[in-house]
């Protein structure tokens, strides 16, 4: 045998040994498998399923918004959008030059979105184009494989199918912005998701927006669908049913056609309004889109300010519509009694200096609801005089002035009630007793809403109950609200001079509807706010004609609408505003009031 | 020669372990590949059957007129991959395929026979306890020529498998203190040289992968990132088979050849691991055992290096896909799907069931 020969023993001795550590080594890498498998398995497991399995947000659909009668005012529609998903690109340069082509996109613009939206996990969609044509669908889904990282999806997309009606009242949607997301980071917010910007989308957005689905489906290395495995339908947001009546905010907006001002309507009864129309509006549709900044900058640099909602942000002087304001304050505080005349010749020397009554032949003698008729001036000017600023102050504020009316929109404004308090504040100087002259007759530093004119009204039309207007339909009419500390008898007496303001021949007989008992106040406003005053100046300071108010109730028991139009440079109270509101009154009792009703027409 | 008694002491055994581990691979490739190209499955059992039949026909050959002829073996395989370098076609980035019309051949595998033979034939008459200066500079020198050749392809992968025969060679020969001392300083100094000038980038990435697997999810890092969660969301007992969402999702990177393992180990779990790595390291033992019963030193040789080069490929694929040694590109022998790797590993095999077969000197 060889073995006889050769002593093998040593290298048999050092190969054995060599074996003996290959199984050393092999019990190790087993306990380390072990541990991978078994001990570890729970965050692989994990892994495993993060990789094979990718879920989707189904868009849900916004509630719809209805008028009190369920016209459709805001609607959805499907849309297709392109979103890109970030963990799927490749190659960035080739994907935005690609796309770019593709989509008839500007490469820059395409480069900076997806760069803005890197905060958002790599798997979540960035849409880099919606509201597209059914001929860019095809041409996306025919190159899809080219560009696995795109998705085309339909989205329901927020219609306003009357455009411009109600514009400022529903406002608009926009993308969410960044510090949007930044902000809330405890929801669940989505690239690119649309928001409510303004008006009522954005008052009521939480209650609109919709409880997305999910769709959870399997997917290979390449992110290609293997199936669905979970699928969680969306549900539809809460639908918004509004207080307004379609038809009179279409009549509204016809009325105020070619004009800037703005008309409120609203049930004293319940503070829900009818109509509430700004001029000159825009169209929302415009907007629900994410890549609109030429439109978008075309609207907000417009000199007519489309965008803003004179009902609620409009600031002007309430000029002779002040004048219930200084009625009530007087008859409260004992100044003067329903009996008390003063003498109107058309003017007054007052404190040295001399105040013109706006009809130079004078009045005569005048008690209260002959000087609320005739809108005498110089019968407040006396009133003016013997009553403090701050007392005038405290019951304008008592009435609503000089704060948010509280209704359910975003961005009121609080106006101006001046006293000396507030000059002290703003202006370091003390009142004098001239400028409380001014403020008799609505004038002077005084600002206030269209809004904040009709809740006035509809306080008076109430007898002193105060309201909080609102958008959204109530259920029952039950009255409800505060009362002011004002008798009621107070309140008779100034409707009294209202009533014949529009009934016998006063300042505001072109509102007289016949069959209708309208009580109401006209205004015009030689100074106007500050900020229209601004762009007069830069309009070249050319005159102006006053801005034109008219606010009043119908009918004069029982109220059931109060009706404030406000119309920039309308001219003479009577003159632009009277007759708008009585078309609105007209089409009112039309529509709501039993014909039967009408006495011997 | 033909003596018909020879195949009476044909290992079964070792055969029926070698073709276990084969039919295993073969279901696992299906696994792996069925959804993509199931002509690789027929494939892989006609390289089975021509390997069977190479098997025979190389056991028919005594290994001792091999080692006659093993320095011819050697300069020619050596000279055929320096005509590969020289005149080959890249295919895949490599020129280390042959190909003739449909066929393509790696030599760089059957490379690996001829330098176990060639070392087996040298050391024979070696008797020395260490070896001398002499002695290791041969050994080395021989391995160095087609491990530089291989290296050049580039195919740094195959390349590495050489030297777990230089290994065995230094180990079975013995090495005296000082040669060990200076081979390890000249080891790092060839080391801090390659990692500056010789790697290319994606070689040193995978080696920075190996610290930092999670840096670059979708880079060098995401193969060995899938690798491990296959592996370790197959927990203890499998997703079942055919049933790997790593694997059926094309999640898992080279699943039929350098990742079959973990697609085992995915869709078995554990358990099947253990039986899987049970039988290759029955089969390792099988190999290793044959030592004893050797009749010469070359015998001895050949069949400790043909073993030491089996082993250290699966224990380098099975380390390195769970994170244990970087992504060299090595398949398991056997297990792997490929047609030159097969042959060559039944060739390195059939040298091991040569030597146990002719034990006895007189048959």
């Amino acid at each position: 045998m060889a073995r006889i020969y050769e002593d093998l023993s040593r290298i048999i001795r050092r190969s054995k040994i060599t074996f003996y550590l290959l199984a050393v080594l092999m019990l190790f890498i087993l306990a380390y498998y072990w541990k991978i498998q078994v001990f570890d398995y729970e965050k692989y497991w994990k892994m495993a399923e993060a990789n094979r399995l990718r879920e989707l947000d189904i868009p849900a659909p916004r509630g719809l918004i209805l008028d009190r009668q369920k016209v459709i005012l805001a609607d959805n529609s499907p849309s297709f959008k392109v979103s890109l998903i970030r963990e799927n690109v490749r190659d960035y340069q080739k994907t935005i030059a690609g796309l770019s082509s593709l989509l008839g996109l500007n490469q820059e613009e395409l480069k900076n979105r997806i760069e803005r939206y890197r905060i958002l996990p790599a798997f979540e969609p960035i849409i880099i184009k919606d509201n597209l044509k059914l001929s860019e669908v095809a041409v996306i889904e025919a190159r899809k494989e080219e560009f696995p990282e795109i998705r085309v999806d339909v989205e329901p997309k927020r219609f306003y199918p009357f455009g411009l009606t109600a514009a400022h009242l529903l406002g608009y949607l926009q993308e969410v912005s960044l510090e949007e997301l930044k902000a809330n980071q405890n929801r669940t917010w989505h690239g690119g998701e649309m928001v409510g910007k303004a008006g009522l989308e954005r008052q009521y957005n939480d209650l609109l927006t919709g409880q997305d689905g999910k769709l959870v489906e399997m997917v290979d290395s390449l992110g290609r669908s293997k199936g669905e495995v979970k699928k969680i339908e969306p549900s539809k947001g809460n639908d918004l049913i509004l207080s307004i009546d379609f038809d009179l905010q279409k009549k509204a907006e016809e009325l105020l056609q070619g004009k800037e001002g703005a008309i409120v309507v609203l049930d004293p009864r319940t503070g829900e309004c009818l109509a509430l129309a700004s001029s000159p509006a825009y169209d929302p549709n415009r907007f629900i889109t994410r890549f609109s900044s030429d439109e978008w900058l075309s609207i907000i640099s417009d000199p007519g300010k489309p965008l803003e909602n004179r009902v609620i942000r409009g600031l002007y002087s309430p000029g002779s519509i002040f004048k219930i304001v200084m009625a009530l304050t007087a008859l409260s505080t004992g100044v003067i009694t329903e009996n008390s005349t003063f003498f109107c010749s058309g003017s007054l020397e007052i404190y040295g200096k001399q105040f013109f009554c706006w009809f130079k032949p004078g009045h005569g003698n005048l008690n209260l609801p002959e000087a609320i008729k005739n809108s005498c001036n110089i019968y407040f000017y006396q009133l003016g005089r013997r009553i403090n600023i701050d007392t005038i102050a405290n019951y304008a504020r008592i009435l609503g002035l000089g704060q948010k009316t509280g209704i359910d929109l975003p961005g009121e404004k609080e106006g101006t009630v001046p006293s000396s308090s507030w000059k002290k504040r703003v202006m370091g100087e003390a009142w004098y007793p001239g400028e409380t002259i001014s403020v008799a007759i609505g004038q002077g530093p005084l600002l206030v809403t269209p809004l904040q004119i009709a809740t006035l009204t509809a306080c008076v039309a109430n007898r002193g109950r105060k309201i909080v207007p609102t958008l959204i339909k109530k259920e029952s009419h039950e009255e409800n609200g505060d009362r002011v500390d004002i008798p009621t008898e107070v309140f008779e007496k100034v409707i009294e001079g209202m009533w014949r303001s529009v009934n016998d021949g006063g300042t505001g007989h072109e509102a007289y509807q016949p069959g209708f008992d309208i009580c109401g106040k006209t205004g015009s406003t030689q100074v106007i706010s500050r900020e229209t005053a601004e762009k007069l100046a830069q309009k070249g300071g050319e005159i102006k004609k006053p801005h034109s108010w008219f606010s009043g109730f119908a009918p004069r028991y029982h109220p059931q609408i109060v009706v404030t139009v406000l119309v920039e440079y309308g001219g003479m109270g009577g003159q632009a505003a009277a007759p708008l509101a009585g078309e609105i009154f007209k089409l009112y009792r039309e529509k709501y009031v039993r014909q039967t009703n009408l006495p011997g027409n | 020669m033909l003596d018909r008694r020879i195949f009476r002491e044909i290992d079964v055994t070792t055969v029926l372990l070698m073709v276990i581990i084969s039919l295993i691979g073969i279901i696992f490739v299906y696994s792996a590949i069925y959804f993509q190209a199931s002509q690789y499955v027929w494939r892989q059992i006609v390289f089975l059957l021509v390997c069977l039949i190479a098997l025979f026909i190389f056991l028919l050959i005594d290994y001792k007129i091999m080692l006659s002829f093993s320095w011819q073996f050697y300069i020619f395989m050596n000279a055929l991959l320096m005509g590969l370098l020289l005149f080959g076609k890249m295919v895949a980035h490599t020129k280390s395929w042959i190909v003739i019309g449909h066929f393509q051949f790696q030599p760089s595998e059957l490379t690996k026979l001829a330098v176990i033979l060639l070392l087996a034939r040298i050391f024979s008459e070696y008797r020395e306890d260490r070896m001398s200066l002499r002695a290791l500079i041969i050994s080395s020198a021989i391995v160095a020529l087609p491990f530089l050749l291989t290296a050049l392809q580039p195919d740094l992968g195959t390349a590495l498998t050489y030297l777990p025969i230089l290994l065995g060679t230094y180990i079975l020969a013995g090495m005296k203190k000082k040669h060990i001392i200076t081979l390890l300083i000249l080891g790092i100094l060839i080391g801090f040289v390659g990692w500056n000038y010789g790697l290319k980038e994606y070689q040193k990435k995978r080696i920075e992968t190996l610290m930092t697997p999670d840096q670059d999810a979708r880079g060098s890092g995401y193969q060995l990132r899938q690798s491990k969660i296959a592996i370790g969301s197959g927990g203890l007992v499998g997703k079942g088979y055919r049933k790997g969402t790593q694997s059926q999702l094309r999640f898992l990177p080279a699943r039929h050849t350098d990742f079959i393992v973990a697609v085992i180990g995915e869709e078995l779990g554990f358990l099947g691991i253990i039986l899987v790595f049970g039988i290759y390291f029955l089969f390792l033992y099988r190999l290793f055992s044959t030592i004893s019963v050797s009749p010469d030193r070359a015998g001895v040789y050949i069949v400790f290096l043909s073993a030491m080069l089996i082993a250290t490929q699966f224990f380098i694929n099975i380390m390195m896909i769970i994170g244990l040694f970087p992504i060299t590109g090595i398949p398991v022998p056997l297990l792997s799907y490929g047609g030159s790797s097969l042959l060559a590993n039944y060739l390195i095999c059939g040298l091991v069931l040569n030597v146990r077969m002719r034990r006895f000197v007189f048959v």
